[in-house]
């Protein structure tokens, strides 16, 4: 019935987080009863995503080694009320959680929740062991760079060898002007290599950056494209069939405009 | 050349020496001394070479061991008949490395960054070897699927192993001691539209398109 999926990438800074506060948003906007769980212990952010850092009163840690039970350390959304963060601890690091421990959290919170999404940290050691340990399924997020791309195959190759084979793409910024120009990845370049099923083509969007320094995700933006596009993906979790948006070209004036460099 | 003097036939072991009836010994040195210096590919280092005992008088194998010696080829004098039942076809045996290379692993899998294929035979691949993944292999490489990995066929020294791939676009192909890499410039490295294979031809790793 419910499904823990971890969201990883290998390399950092390609969106993990926010592809999890998104999806977590847009997973309780559809009224699943969701929870977050951020295993970036020591940089922790997703708690910063969705404005809730003030309300965190126990992490993590303090669940898995038995202070609290995890009930209390969950936080609320203030505006989504199926949403919960289970933030983790910005003290301690990577090895005062175990997988065993994340394991039997995961395990815990099934029987309360729809969806479990695992905020994996950056790299392939101790933090991303522990993060995928519980997980049923697994979000590879990308960006359309040959070192993003790179680490996500690494992931998958790793993934694999911990007996994750239920594995999913999101391909994060993507700028079409440049992708048009061939200055950057295409779908068809990532996809050949990574050969895994694409459940997410986000574009790159000023709006995200507004959107994270006011701890308001962007997929409940109506007017932004990266915010359609995380909607799109919560439709595909939940199985629908929504082919992939075009992203509009530059129009003719705004090429034009380029040629005269304006 | 006339006739074959001396007469090499391989056999499991390694190669098994015969002369023809009634050859004086100044000619069958002679005959091998040129084989030898030739370069074949016969008698790369380490190959073993049985002659029967009684071939030949006990000094001028003792003279033929020296010969061999020199050349790193293994001299061992043994009976035909207790050596290992000899093969029909005069193939290019070298003992134990060409048994490995002719022994497959099979990869079931796309290989992907960071993985690595390591072994004395020789290799077949059914998936794709990605960018950051690599294969070394004693023998031989194929690959049914796309090679933008580093692939070493004929690690251990075999410079008759070869890489076959659908689509070949390595970051690096070594065969034996030969190192070929790919273009500089990444436009340079048209996808490959049809399947390839690279292999040495006159000390150096060239690469052809194949029909398969």
């Amino acid at each position: 019935m419910s499904e823990v999926i971890v969201i990883t990438s290998g390399k950092g800074g390609v969106g993990k987080t926010t592809t999890t506060a998104n999806l977590g948003v847009g997973l309780a906007i559809r009224g699943k009863k969701v929870v977050l769980v951020d295993t970036d212990t020591g940089l922790r952010n997703l708690d910063l995503l969705l404005g809730l850092e003030n309300r965190i009163m126990y992490d993590l840690v303090d669940v898995t080694e038995g202070r609290v039970p995890y009930k209390k350390a969950l936080v609320r959304h203030k505006k989504y009320e199926n949403l919960m963060l289970l933030p983790t601890s910005q003290v301690k690091d990577k090895n005062a959680v175990n997988p065993e421990q994340l394991v039997h959290l995961c395990e815990e919170l099934r029987k309360e929740f729809d969806y479990i999404l695992i905020d994996c940290p950056a790299g392939i050691e101790q933090g991303f062991k522990t993060a995928i340990a519980g997980a049923d399924c697994a979000i590879v997020v990308t960006m359309p760079e040959i070192s993003a791309v790179r680490d996500a195959d690494k992931i998958i190759g790793e993934l694999n060898r911990a007996d994750k084979n239920s594995i999913k793409l999101i391909v994060n910024r993507i700028r079409p002007q440049m992708v048009e120009k061939g200055d950057m990845l295409d779908m068809d370049d990532i996809n050949d290599i990574l050969s895994i099923d694409c459940i997410g083509q986000v574009p790159d969007d000023e709006k995200v950056v507004t959107s994270t320094n006011r701890g308001e995700p962007v997929i409940s933006m109506e007017d932004s494209l990266a915010g359609k596009a995380y909607r799109n993906i919560v439709g595909r979790i939940c199985g629908e069939e929504i082919p992939f948006m075009d992203f509009p070209k530059d129009s003719f004036f705004q090429r034009l405009k380029r040629a005269f460099g304006l | 050349m006339s006739d074959e003097i001396v007469k090499i036939k391989g056999t499991k072991s390694g190669l098994q020496l015969s002369f023809e009836r009634g050859a004086d010994f100044e000619s069958i040195e002679q005959d091998l001394r040129e084989k030898l210096e030739s370069g074949s590919s016969f008698f790369t280092r380490g190959t073993v070479i049985h002659v029967a005992p009684d071939a030949l008088k006990k000094g001028d194998l003792d003279r033929l061991k020296r010969l061999f010696s020199k050349f790193g080829v293994l001299f061992r004098t043994t009976d035909p008949l207790t050596a290992s039942s000899p093969v029909h076809e005069p193939s290019h045996e070298e003992g134990r490395a060409e048994e490995d290379a002719q022994q497959m692993v099979i990869v079931n899998r796309t290989l992907r960054g960071g993985q690595e294929v390591r072994t004395k035979s020789s290799v077949l691949v059914c998936g794709n070897v990605n960018p950051g993944a690599q294969i070394i292999a004693g023998g031989s490489i194929d690959i049914r699927g796309t090679c933008r990995g580093m692939v070493h066929a004929g690690a251990y020294g075999d410079s008759r192993a070869f890489v076959v791939a659908d689509r070949l676009m390595p970051m690096q192909i070594r065969i034996a001691n030969l190192i070929a890499r790919s273009p500089d410039q990444a436009e340079e490295m048209e996808k490959a539209e049809r399947a390839e294979r690279a292999s040495i031809k006159d000390g150096q790793i060239v690469i052809e398109p194949i029909e398969r």
